[in-house]
């Protein structure tokens, strides 16, 4: 049987091919680009498939060889001449096929193949589709020019939907094995992701709308159309297509929640071949560049976008009940100011001035708060000019929020509120099952169950090392201890091994591994910190914190420096850094120097990156899996065939 | 044209609307007498400050000859020291509040004139000093915070019973624009003010340069952008617009959420600029090597969602365009797109009218509202009319027929001369109804009507030029010509125009509407017609200006259309997929957050606007 189906596929495949070639004058179908990256894999994959499957057909009937006014199909019914026609290309379709299958035969020496049926009004389905897709997609878009020539529009303007899929599953989810509600009326619509003929009267299609899906049992019987119309508007239905159905629901006899058509209309076709739903999509690639590929296969990468969502409008209740204001600040400026990297650069043509794209909200956020907005956030997106890897894109999102007369410590107690309720919310649990090293690979708890431990950075770090760091961490005499002892633990820093980039990294060897589940390192010195505020009982050290979570940073925080002339002199020390080649010292902005003499009150501010907390609540390692259109490598020589590796 | 008023407006209309005292609301409701014979600090510095040591007085004698803000900065300086001199770092870490302002004038509402709340919790408030006056042995400082403002009541011994000192500190060390926290008990003084009898206050942030003396009508209207934190210190109103606009927004989204969309983000850097016609912001990213520019619509993401099963999605953020700065016209915008698998244009009129009209009532409390002296009224279904019908109720100029035409003469075969003939007929009688037109700014549109290439072109220079002014109230003006529109479905049943609608309120666009084009096979065709339009257009400009150059000449000033575009081919195979018949609505933000707060600029609601 398995072998029949794949013989009978390879003939239509001929045939099609055929067809394909003989609609080249199309100037529309020649027009559309050709075969592109996904449908070579999802041809071979769709191919596969189908080859689980075996045509039905049933009925007996002889098409005469002339058409005639009084001829009557198989039902007795008139028959049109151009049903007849097309008929007679089926029956000349299953001649060729029967030659080829002899001929396939012979050559294999293998069983005698059953003859095929192609008689009567067949209804098409999956399993004969084309398989070559450059043939299926010139075939459908003929099929769409030939109903544009009818002067038929074959993408509607309109279709009316009547509920949800998922309301109707609610709604009628509990009906008997069997049951059905003939008297009410529904109107759904989504895409089809499989169809199956049963006999000439009955279609069998999964629909799927919002992530989830019900079956089509389309009887003949029950539509509005005569049997050649229903057979003619099923026919033209692919694997792919949107379409809108208006009929009664009901379950079938095993139980499966369906809808009962009684008007079924075509409403957006699918052009190309879709991937199966049985295989799915799995090139990251492909998945990548072309997410609505990937959103329409593969039903879990619905739900992190879903989670994502939930995410911000979680951050953003939790701080609107608290009294925040949300606000916007630019995304272009003159200075990149707010943190340390290294930013994109555009022109306005019409002033003909340089901006920069901002790395951080945070001087304008401040701003604000000294305007008298005691309490305001923004989530928006940030821009840094550096490469792409796992964690990083080079446009993401954060939050960052600003609360007077708050300071560190109102902070720390704030995240884990605020981190644990948002766990819990959405995960029913603190404790959450995390990959760190993707799927295949072991997973890891994370308890993000509160309290979370907190770590002073350099008396970590010298607990950690069994050292003694000296109080003075801006003399040379420091920078050479840390220097030594990078070298000592085989912990490597490129130049310039500034005093804060070496502690930054003897700090990510020691200190940040031990982070998997939540945990506050804090008071980090003042020299890796321009813009926080110096502790008020460790000297040289900073009200700061970050948030691990899985060696990550995920938030930051501090009581902001309103000293207007401290901040000066650590701005002066950045630009002493930028000038001594550490070309991630930050910017000096003047502006939010003169707007602090206006005086900022006591301040607590925060920052979170969305896209790395969405990482940890997805169970995702890869930062492109929760960006909906990750910033990808140009492709080299245009779109990537994976159909030839 | 009613157009956006000049930015100068805005001031005078500040000025018009509190014209009491010119330090505005900085003096509280009993405004201070010079009579009182009291010690009065507002916003300015250069009020008597008596200090009690010597070395004071002569600090107060230097402010008060002299006080530019530098020698103003320089004093404060040395009050900073002072405090730290006394242990108390002017830079305080925190406070703990325990109320806003305005919850003690809700929970003290009922306190009599002349009484005070003895028996109660010392209450504490925080917040900026916007006046101060001394009286012997008294000082009243008004304080401020993020949701009111209260009196701050300086009786010597009591505060001195608390904490030594502390009067000669209020006195000598505490400035007008000083942040401060208080706590004390809550009383009503004789004169009916909610006042905080202080029994500790102290300096929480020194402020080193004096708040302007002058900001209402501040000639330098500039400066109110520049230092926005100055002008929201200064200006109740200004304040309040940026309030309404964040509760605007978070109208939109609970609105939109209650509706089943989900709120997306898509990429704002991208390779091809798609979604919109105009000029993007370009930019180079290092480590790919690679050229690219930032979003200037986010439709074109959004829909490819759409295709991937997201049946209602948006997106409220910021899109960018390299364009001109104007009252109406910032590069960078908040827009927020909607779509909506299996609504069209008809389902988006009715969500806009939600939307806006939820919106009004959130920060009006009305559906019928004043912009500039004009009401408009958001409470009614707003007007639909076509694009046609407008232009034929200004001129006369029947475009429905002038296509009708123009197609017949099409069908009827030739090479396309009767088309041609019917298109310069049209042209020639919208030039004399434009020159006929009396208002001048009109008359400016002629350029462009007289190079509109095609009727649906035509028509839509003629409804810029003589209709959009006419557009009050809130009017939808729908069936926008194919041409023009090239991601709008064609109209299902009539020929050459598309189901698109823009609303206009004011005479300014707000939204911008489609039943989406879901047919690839249509879409790349008009893709690549606008492609190739403006990119001829623009070769051509560029031939000029190197022929001009090469001749020694001039070359001819910049167009607003200098830059190349190009087919995002990817979208294109993204519809090939197939895309369920979609409703798309964009609505200007920044704009209906003007409408809403009758502001006359858009600087007026961008907290930070883009400056020369």
């Amino acid at each position: 049987m398995r072998r029949a189906a794949q013989l009978w596929f390879s003939s239509l495949r001929v045939i099609t091919n055929r067809i394909a070639s003989e609609g080249q004058h199309l100037p529309t179908a020649a027009a559309l680009r050709p075969a592109c990256s996904t449908w070579q894999t999802a041809w071979r994959v769709a191919d596969l498939w189908h080859r689980d499957y075996t045509r039905m057909a049933t009925d007996n009937y002889v098409l005469p060889e002339q058409w005639s006014e009084d001829l009557k199909d198989e039902k007795g019914e008139p028959m049109s001449k151009s049903e007849f026609k097309r008929r007679q290309k089926a029956q000349r379709v299953a001649a060729e096929k029967a030659e080829k299958e002899a001929a396939k035969a012979a050559a294999a020496a293998a069983a005698p193949p059953k003859p095929a049926k192609e008689d009567g009004p067949a209804l098409e389905d999956d399993s004969n589709e084309i398989t070559d897709p450059t043939a299926y997609f010139e075939n459908r878009v003929r099929y769409i020019n030939a109903k544009k020539a009818k002067g038929v529009n074959p993408y509607p303007h309109k279709f009316h939907v009547s509920m949800s899929l998922p309301d109707y599953i609610a709604k009628y989810g509990s009906l008997e094995s069997g049951q059905q509600e003939t008297e009410s009326t529904v109107s759904v619509a989504g895409r089809i992701f499989s169809k199956r003929a049963s006999g000439s009267k009955l279609l069998f299609y999964d629909l799927k709308a919002d992530g989830v899906k019900i079956q089509i049992m389309a009887d003949a019987r029950n539509s509005e159309l005569s049997l050649e119309a229903f057979t003619a508007v099923h026919n033209e239905c692919k694997r792919g297509d949107i379409v809108g159905v208006e009929g009664f629901p009901g379950k079938s006899k095993k139980g499966e929640l369906s809808i009962f058509p009684r008007k079924f209309v075509l409403l957006s076709p699918c052009l190309h071949m879709p991937p199966s739903a049985h295989f799915g999509l799995k090139d990251q690639e492909t998945r990548y560049r072309q997410r609505y590929l990937d959103l329409i296969v593969n039903s879990d990468v619905r739900s992190i976008f879903q989670t994502r969502s939930r995410i911000i409008q979680f951050v953003r209740r939790f701080l609107d009940t608290r009294g925040f204001l949300e606000v916007e600040t630019p995304m272009m400026n003159m200075i990149p100011g707010g943190a340390a990297a290294r930013p994109f650069i555009t022109h306005h043509n019409d002033l003909d001035m340089k901006l920069y794209m901002r790395i951080a909200p945070e001087l304008f956020l401040k701003m604000l708060v000294i305007g008298g907005l005691e309490r305001v956030y923004e989530i928006g997106r940030q821009f840094r000019n550096e490469g792409i890897d796992l964690t990083h894109n080079p446009e993401f999102t954060t939050c960052e929020f600003y609360q007077a007369y708050a300071d560190y410590k109102d902070l720390l107690d704030m995240t884990e509120t605020m981190v644990s309720q948002m766990v819990l919310e959405l995960k029913g649990s603190y404790k959450i099952q995390y990959h760190p090293e993707g799927p295949e690979k072991p997973a890891i708890e994370i308890d993000f169950t509160p309290p979370w431990r907190r770590i002073s950075m350099v008396s970590g770090l010298e607990e950690c090392l069994g050292i003694k760091l000296p109080t003075d961490l801006e003399s040379e005499e420091a920078r050479q201890l840390l220097a030594d002892l990078c070298v000592k633990h085989n912990v490597n820093c490129p130049a310039p091994q500034t005093t804060a980039r070496l502690l930054d990294k003897l700090v990510g060897e020691f200190l940040e591994e031990q982070c998997v589940n939540p945990t506050f390192i804090c008071d980090h010195p003042q020299l890796m910190s321009p813009l926080a505020k110096w502790h008020r009982e460790l000297p040289n050290m900073t009200e700061r914190f970050e948030l691990f979570i899985n060696k990550r940073e995920v938030c930051n925080a501090y009581t902001e420096l309103n000293d207007p002339i401290k901040q000066r002199e650590l701005f002066q020390d950045q630009a002493k850094a930028k000038s001594a080649g550490d070309d991630e010292a930050m910017f000096i902005d003047d502006n939010f120097c003169t707007a602090l003499e206006y005086g900022l009150p006591p301040t607590g501010g925060w920052g979170m990156g969305i896209d790395r907390m969405t990482m940890l609540l997805t169970d995702t390692c890869n930062i492109k899996e929760v960006l909906l259109f990750p910033a990808m490598k140009p492709e080299e020589n245009g779109p990537k065939k994976e159909g030839d590796s | 044209m009613l157009n956006a008023k000049p930015l100068l407006d805005a001031p005078q209309r500040l000025r018009r609307l509190r014209p009491v005292v010119s330090h505005g609301r900085l003096v509280i409701g009993r405004a201070v007498k010079p009579a009182d014979k009291a010690e009065v600090q507002t916003a300015a510095d250069g009020a008597k400050k008596p200090g009690k040591d010597g070395a004071k007085k002569q600090d107060n004698k230097v402010a008060q000859s002299a006080s530019s803000p530098e020698e103003i900065r320089d004093i404060r300086l040395k009050k900073a020291e002072d405090l730290r001199g006394q242990g108390l770092e002017p830079y305080a870490y925190g406070f703990d509040r325990t109320h806003f302002t305005k919850d003690l004038q809700e929970l003290y509402a009922e306190l009599p004139a002349g009484a005070e709340d003895e028996g109660a919790v010392p209450v504490a408030v925080a917040g900026r000093v916007v006046a101060k006056r001394v009286m012997g042995k008294l000082a009243f400082l008004s304080l401020r915070d993020d949701k009111g403002q209260i009196q701050l009541y300086v009786d010597r011994n009591r505060l001195d019973a608390c904490q030594p000192d502390g009067f000669s500190a209020v006195k000598g060390l505490v400035d007008v624009g000083d942040i401060v926290g208080c706590s004390g008990t809550v009383k009503r003084t004789e004169k009916g003010e909610l006042s905080v009898v202080a029994t500790g206050l102290r300096v929480l942030t020194k402020s080193l340069l004096p708040l302007p003396d002058k900001w209402h009508g501040l000639s330098d209207v500039e400066k109110r952008y520049r230092q926005r934190y100055l002008d929201l210190i200064m200006t109740a109103e200004v304040r309040d617009t940026f309030r309404a606009r964040s509760r605007i927004i978070s109208t939109l989204r609970r609105q939109l959420e209650e509706r089943g969309f989900i709120e997306v983000e898509t990429p704002v850097l991208e390779s091809v600029a798609g979604g919109a016609d105009a000029r993007p912001f370009r930019t180079f990213h290092n480590s790919l090597g690679r050229d690219l520019t930032l979003r200037i619509a986010t439709e074109l993401h959004l829909k490819r969602l759409v295709v991937g099963g997201f049946e209602r999605v948006f997106e409220l953020g910021r899109v960018f365009r390299n364009e001109g700065l104007s009252s109406r016209h910032n590069p960078e915008f908040t827009s927020v797109e909607i779509y909506q698998a299996f609504a069209d244009y008809n389902d988006m009129m009715t969500l806009t009218e939600e939307l806006i009209r939820a919106c009004a009532l959130e920060v009006r409390g009305s559906a019928q509202v004043s912009y500039q002296g004009v009401p408009i009224d958001f409470s009614q279904p707003f007007r639909r009319v076509t694009m046609a019908e407008l232009v034929r109720e200004a001129t006369g100029l029947d475009f429905e027929e002038k296509m009708a035409a123009a197609r017949e003469a099409a069908a009827a075969g030739g090479d396309g001369g009767g088309a041609a003939a019917v298109l310069e007929e049209t042209r020639a009688a919208a030039e004399a109804a434009i020159l006929a037109h009396p208002d001048k700014e009109v008359r400016k549109s002629l350029a462009k009507v007289r190079s509109a290439p095609s009727l649906g072109h035509l028509l839509n220079e003629l409804f810029e030029a003589v209709g959009e002014a006419g557009c009050v109230q809130p009017t939808f003006v729908c069936e926008h010509p194919l041409e023009i529109s090239p991601l709008a479905k064609p109209h299902r049943t009539k020929p050459g125009v598309t189901e698109r609608f823009e609303l206009f309120i004011y005479g300014r666009e707000h939204a911008n509407a489609f039943s989406e084009l879901t047919d690839p096979v249509d879409q790349r065709t008009r893709f690549e017609a606008q492609v190739a339009r403006h990119n001829a257009a623009f070769a051509e400009r560029q031939k000029a200006k190197l022929e001009a150059q090469a001749a020694g000449q001039e070359a001819p000033a910049d167009s607003e259309d200098e830059y190349e575009v190009a087919l995002d081919s990817d979208f294109i195979t993204a519809l090939e997929y197939g895309m369920p018949p979609t409703g798309g609505l964009g609505i200007g933000v920044d704009r209906l957050v003007m409408l809403l707060t009758d502001s006359p600029s858009i600087r007026d609601v961008i907290a930070f606007p883009t400056m020369n």
